[in-house]
């Protein structure tokens, strides 16, 4: 984890399919790495990381104080961190707090429900399973 | 008199015409802004994919996937994408014809192809030369959405994977320039290899300081679905965009046409309303001729 005490900011870019969904500055972005969140300041070592379903935390210029924080929800896809820029790249990007926490609920119930059988279902099965807990769990995070 | 009635009515109509035409290419050009706006958006998500990739190349990491393997094709098939409506010059026609030959070639060297069309005029244009549709798309208009287009993609990718399609090809227009459109055949699937960058030291420089989780292999696996859904995407937004643009050409065309011909109707019109007077005055100098003698 970088040390978030680091001074200067750190650029964060979240790019979709459609559009670039977030361009600003920042103290510090938290990543949800495939295999666990990863916290970076300025400073960080340059790598290419790939993404789980979760949540990217932008911390703003302030620090972690109350508002500053912003929380968006991406499914998946690729970070890259360089010089002072983290590049999220990813093919669904939205607003934690835009978020549905009852549809998120409602959809991780019909995926749980749902039927899998053959080891490729059962896999695609687990993943969206795995997303859609995310899913609820950023939106039911205020 | 019937005459000059006739061209006066036939002069309304041409009017209203211009009246529509006009207003269908400020209507297409408003749209092929936006269209565009769009296009230069995702324009992003590729060139940082690419990046990517190029990073994971320089790094001498094994680019080897399925996705990337030419197989021999047995089974291919083919994305077709036109316009849900008319009205746009030689747009739907140019891509139907495209398509058309393509499956000619598949079916004369007997490789069974599985045809997706979007598009009402495709699916009409088609049916009508005997071509068996398997899937049809009507609801991509001008703002074609990444959600709705994955699901064809990710249906593409099983399909490859599980070895039931060798081969995807794409029939769309190419936005080059406002100027220039072309109606093409891309092929998807498999994936071309990633391109290494010209300026490759530099770019080797680059990735050395890059470190990847978990790993560039793992990455990679991931990364190439990813940029076949771009990659398809981007040729959902080209189509999108010409399609605008050539309506926008077509109309701009046709109301200057009605311009032409309301022009030469007034012309004709006024030449025999005049007779039409001329002959009246005739008729009564006459009269009065005939009543003196």
């Amino acid at each position: 984890m970088a040390d978030a005490k680091q001074s200067g900011s750190i650029r964060c870019v979240i790019t979709t399919p459609e559009t670039t969904s977030l361009d600003t500055h920042a103290r510090s972005v938290v990543l949800p790495l495939d295999d666990g969140e990863r916290g970076v300041a300025r400073g960080h070592t340059p790598f290419i990381g790939r993404l789980g379903a979760g949540e990217v935390r932008v911390i703003g210029e302030q620090g972690a104080g109350g508002e500053a924080v912003r929380r968006v929800f991406v499914e998946g896809g690729f970070v890259e961190v360089s010089h002072g820029v983290v590049s999220v790249i990813t093919q669904r990007a939205v607003p934690a707090e835009t978020l549905d926490q009852a549809a998120a609920k409602a959809d991780l119930e019909r995926i749980a429900a749902s039927r899998a059988t053959g080891d490729e279902a059962i896999a695609t099965k687990l993943r969206e399973l795995e997303t859609a807990r995310k899913l609820v769990r950023t939106a039911s995070r205020r | 008199m019937a005459k000059a009635r006739a061209l006066d009515r036939r002069r309304k109509s041409v009017k209203n015409i211009r009246k529509i035409t006009r207003t269908m290419e400020l209507i297409a050009t408003a749209r092929f802004k936006k269209a565009m706006d769009r296009s230069v958006a995702a324009r992003d998500y590729t060139k940082q994919l690419a990046k990517i990739l190029e990073n994971i190349g320089s790094v001498g990491a094994d680019v080897s996937h399925p996705l990337l393997e030419v197989r021999p094709t047995r089974r291919t098939a083919v994305l077709v994408l036109t316009g849900n409506r008319g009205l746009c010059g030689g747009y739907n026609s140019n891509i139907v014809r495209q398509a058309v030959a393509l499956l000619g070639q598949w079916k004369s060297e007997q490789v069974p192809a599985h045809v997706t069309v979007s598009g009402k005029r495709g699916i009409s244009a088609l049916k009508f030369r005997g071509i068996d549709i398997a899937e049809r798309h009507t609801t991509f208009e001008d703002k074609p959405e990444f959600a709705a287009v994955a699901p064809i993609g990710r249906a593409y990718l099983d399909a490859y994977a599980a070895g039931q399609i060798d081969r995807l090809d794409v029939v769309y227009t190419k936005f080059h320039s406002i100027a220039k459109q072309e109606a093409i055949t891309e092929t998807l699937l498999p994936l071309a290899p990633p391109e290494t960058s010209a300026g490759g030291t530099k770019a080797n420089l680059a990735s050395d300081e890059y470190e990847f989780y978990p790993s560039a292999a793992s990455i990679l696996e991931e990364i190439l679905p990813a940029s076949f859904l771009s990659r398809l995407f981007k040729c959902f937004l080209d189509a999108a965009v010409s399609e605008q643009v050539a309506r926008m050409v077509a109309m701009k065309a046709a109301t200057e046409n009605a311009g032409g011909l309301i022009k030469s109707l007034s012309r004709q019109y006024n030449r025999a309303r005049q007779s039409q007077i001329t002959g009246e005055i005739m008729e009564i100098l006459g009269g009065v001729e005939a009543l003196k003698k």
